[in-house]
Parts: structure tokens; C-alpha cells; sequence
């Protein structure tokens, strides 16, 4: 199990590697979104906010997400350190995303292209 | 007779049959859609496996050809697998040889791609052939898989940007189930009118409109002004469509047959029953050199003497 300092760690990272692309700051620009992130084995949960291409991510409960990511710390972790891909374990079930196909498919795109090949 | 079928995700509306002569050779060719029932596709499948000569796999891609790399739809091939006996084959094969060559004699003969010509092709990764032979010609072209796919209001402009995306996108995007990257079932018939809207100014920029024509249709602003249309799997319906929104002039790479333009994947299945020779022997020469027997040439049909791009 993933420590909530770990999968916090792997947030930076992500966040870190978005910063980097600005190509991807272009893509968001229309699309403002607030993401929650639910840890189902510590009870950790973040937030992550994207507004006008501009990613941060915080600590605690979103006020009425539009999306929300559930899985254990340890895909969670994974995922967000890019050491796996999100679709397998969306698939699988051992990640679970609610909000709209659309927006889970731009997740996914987004996933991808900060840490694609 | 030779009997080809096409199994669609596609919506039964269009279900259509003809019979025809190609080389001598007396033809049957029907299409059954299933309004996107995965399950009754693959039904489908099995009970014509043996019994036609060949079967064309519609309104879903099997394989991506991106340049040098192939990626292979799992979806598509569940419904591939699904086949034993007979040729079963998905359209790529013909994208990748008769839309290019399509293009380029366009351009050549007909004067209707010039460099510099503002193109849209509404998605290319499903058609790369088309994409490159656009480049080649040196038109501007806007590849819109990132805006139509995704929903992503960011135009790629060049292969190598398109080629480096697929590197990165596609191998996790042919695992996701295909109705989320792509309109089946009802889908196919009506218009996403939040995004055509949102979407217009890249419809209204450009002077051709190129591409699946399910994609073109549900993103189809209520107005054009003239644009060249360049697609296939066009019925009656789909043409008066086009004319009433005010395109110029449509363009189908596979050739009319009774009022009908067929998808890829039913021509592909018919050259494929005409060639008698197994599916993985055959080579883009083969197409090309069979589609040069048959003489096919592309449809053109002018909705008005005043179209955006006057071919020369």
C-alpha cells in the first residue's frame, strides 16, 4: 500500500510533468474541470483543479467534482508516476472514473500525452 | 454469383443491397448494420463465415496504419476473430492505397487540390493515406482528430505532429471499448450540435472537408458555404443532406453503385473476393493494380456552379 505522502509525491510529479508541456496547457485551455481523487485503502483524497490550461492539485474533499478517480494508493501511485497507463485499469475496473465519456476520455488523452511511449 | 457482405456497428438504416458485374464477374453486395450491438455483430459473423465469399467489417477500424506503424483496434479484432473461413477484411488496406491515389489524381487531372487549398480531414489517423497525399500536395490542411475524437480544440497541421501523437496516444486508445472514440450505433444519425457549434469555425475555415463521413455528418455546422466534401459511404440521403447545408461539390473515393457510395470496407471486401487470393498475401500493388482493371474513378457530384473551390 502507498503511503498518502507517496501518492501526494506522484501528484507533484504529474503536476511537475504537465507544467513541462505546454503543448497540453494549450489543449486545457477550454476546459475547466475540478477532479477528485479518492484513495480507497487510506482514505487520502486530493483535488485536482484545471482551470484555463492551469493544473494544481490539493489536499482534502472537491466540492461537487465534475470527474472523480477511485482506486487504490497503490495504482493511484503508479499511475500518477506514469508507470502505468490509465486504460488497462479502467478497463479491469481497478480504476474507477465517474463523470461524463467525454470527459473521462480527455482524462485519458491527457494522462497520455504527459507520459505516452 | 459472389456474394460480399458488410457487417456494420453502424445504424440498419442504412442497409442496402445491390447486384453488379465487376470484371466479368456477377456480384451480390449487401450491407446488415446492427445499431452498434457488439455482441449481435459478432453473431452476424459467425453464421456468415463459410457462406460468402467475402465480408467487409464497417463502421469500426481494425487496423491503423500511421506511417511506418500499425495499430490494431481490439475491438475490431474481436469481431475480426470472430471470422474463420472467409476473407474478412476492415477497409484499411484500400485507405491506405485508393484515398491516396484518390487525392493525388485529383489534384493532378482534376485541378482540385492546389498547395496552399485549406483542407479539414475531420480525423486522418484512420486514414493516413489521405493525410500524407494532402501534405504531399502541399495543401494546409487541419487534422482533426484531437478536436472530432477528443473533443480537444487543438488543430495538429502536420504528419510528423500527427504521427507523434499516434506514437503516444495510440497504443492505450485501441484498447478503450470503439463507441468512445467514435460515433456507432444511433449515433451515426444525429448531429452533436454542442460541439458543431463549438467546432464550426473549423468547418467554416476550410475549403475541403475530408474524411469518415459519420464523423463529418455529426459535427456539420447548419450551414457551409461551398466546400468540397471529399468522403464515401454516402446514400441519397446523406448527399441531400450536404446539398441543403450548401456544400459545394461531394467527392466519393469509392465509386457510386445504384445511388450509393459503400464504406471502404466493402470494396476492399470485393476486390478482395475478385482476387481470390488470401487476405495477408495481398499487396497495396494488388489493390492498386486490380482498381486500375476495374477503372474505378472517384464520384463527383456539383451541388453549385459557385463552389468554394473552382477546380481548373
Amino acid at each position: 500500500m502507498a503511503t498518502h505522502q507517496e501518492i501526494k509525491e506522484s501528484l507533484m510529479c504529474f503536476l511537475d510533468n504537465y507544467q513541462k508541456n505546454e503543448r497540453l496547457k494549450i489543449m486545457n485551455r477550454d476546459w475547466n474541470r475540478v477532479i477528485s481523487i479518492l484513495v480507497r485503502d487510506n482514505q487520502s483524497q486530493f483535488t485536482m483543479v484545471l482551470e484555463k490550461g492551469v493544473l494544481e492539485i490539493k489536499e482534502g474533499a472537491a466540492q461537487n467534482p465534475d470527474l472523480t478517480v477511485e482506486a487504490d494508493s497503490e495504482v493511484l501511485a503508479d499511475l500518477f508516476y506514469g508507470d502505468i497507463t490509465p486504460t488497462e485499469p479502467y478497463i479491469n475496473g481497478t480504476l474507477k472514473i465517474l463523470g461524463s465519456e467525454e470527459d473521462i476520455l480527455r482524462l485519458d488523452f491527457i494522462s497520455l500525452l504527459i507520459w505516452g511511449e | 454469383m459472389k456474394n460480399v457482405v458488410s457487417v456494420s456497428l453502424g445504424s440498419a438504416k442504412r442497409n442496402h443491397i445491390v447486384e453488379t458485374e465487376l470484371l466479368g464477374h456477377k456480384f451480390r453486395i449487401s450491407r446488415i448494420g446492427t445499431d452498434g450491438d457488439f455482441e449481435r455483430a459478432i453473431d452476424i459473423l459467425k453464421s456468415l463465415d463459410g457462406q460468402v465469399d467475402a465480408i467487409g467489417l464497417g463502421g469500426i477500424d481494425v487496423y491503423l496504419v500511421v506511417g511506418e506503424k500499425c495499430y490494431t483496434v481490439r475491438d475490431g479484432l474481436k469481431l475480426m476473430d470472430a471470422v474463420n473461413k472467409t476473407p474478412v477484411v476492415d477497409g484499411s488496406g484500400l485507405k491506405n492505397t485508393l484515398e491516396r491515389e484518390v487525392v493525388l489524381s485529383l489534384a493532378k487531372k482534376g485541378g482540385f487540390f492546389k498547395p496552399g487549398t485549406k483542407v479539414l480531414m475531420v480525423s486522418a489517423l484512420d486514414r493516413f493515406g489521405m493525410a500524407e497525399a494532402f501534405e504531399e500536395i502541399g495543401c494546409l490542411v487541419t487534422f482533426g482528430d484531437m478536436i472530432f475524437i477528443a473533443g480537444i480544440p487543438y488543430a495538429v497541421r502536420t504528419v510528423a505532429e500527427l504521427e507523434e501523437l499516434a506514437a503516444k496516444l495510440l497504443p492505450e486508445m485501441v484498447k478503450l471499448p470503439f463507441h468512445m472514440l467514435y460515433p456507432t450505433g444511433k449515433k451515426q444519425e444525429t448531429v452533436d450540435r454542442e460541439r458543431a457549434v463549438k467546432f464550426a469555425s473549423f468547418y467554416n475555415e476550410a475549403e475541403v472537408i475530408a474524411g469518415d463521413f459519420h464523423l463529418i455528418k455529426r459535427f456539420l455546422p447548419e450551414k457551409l458555404h461551398g466546400q468540397v466534401i471529399l468522403t464515401n459511404t454516402t446514400t441519397e440521403e446523406d448527399v441531400l443532406c450536404l446539398e441543403n447545408a450548401g456544400a459545394g461539390c461531394l467527392i466519393t473515393t469509392t465509386p457510386e453503385l445504384h445511388g450509393r457510395s459503400f464504406g471502404t470496407n466493402v470494396m476492399e471486401a470485393v476486390l478482395v473476393a475478385l482476387m481470390g487470393k488470401p487476405v495477408e498475401m495481398i499487396r497495396s500493388q494488388d489493390y492498386l493494380d486490380i482498381l486500375k482493371q476495374l477503372n474505378f474513378s472517384p464520384r463527383i457530384k456539383y451541388f453549385s456552379s459557385e463552389y468554394v473551390l473552382q477546380a481548373t
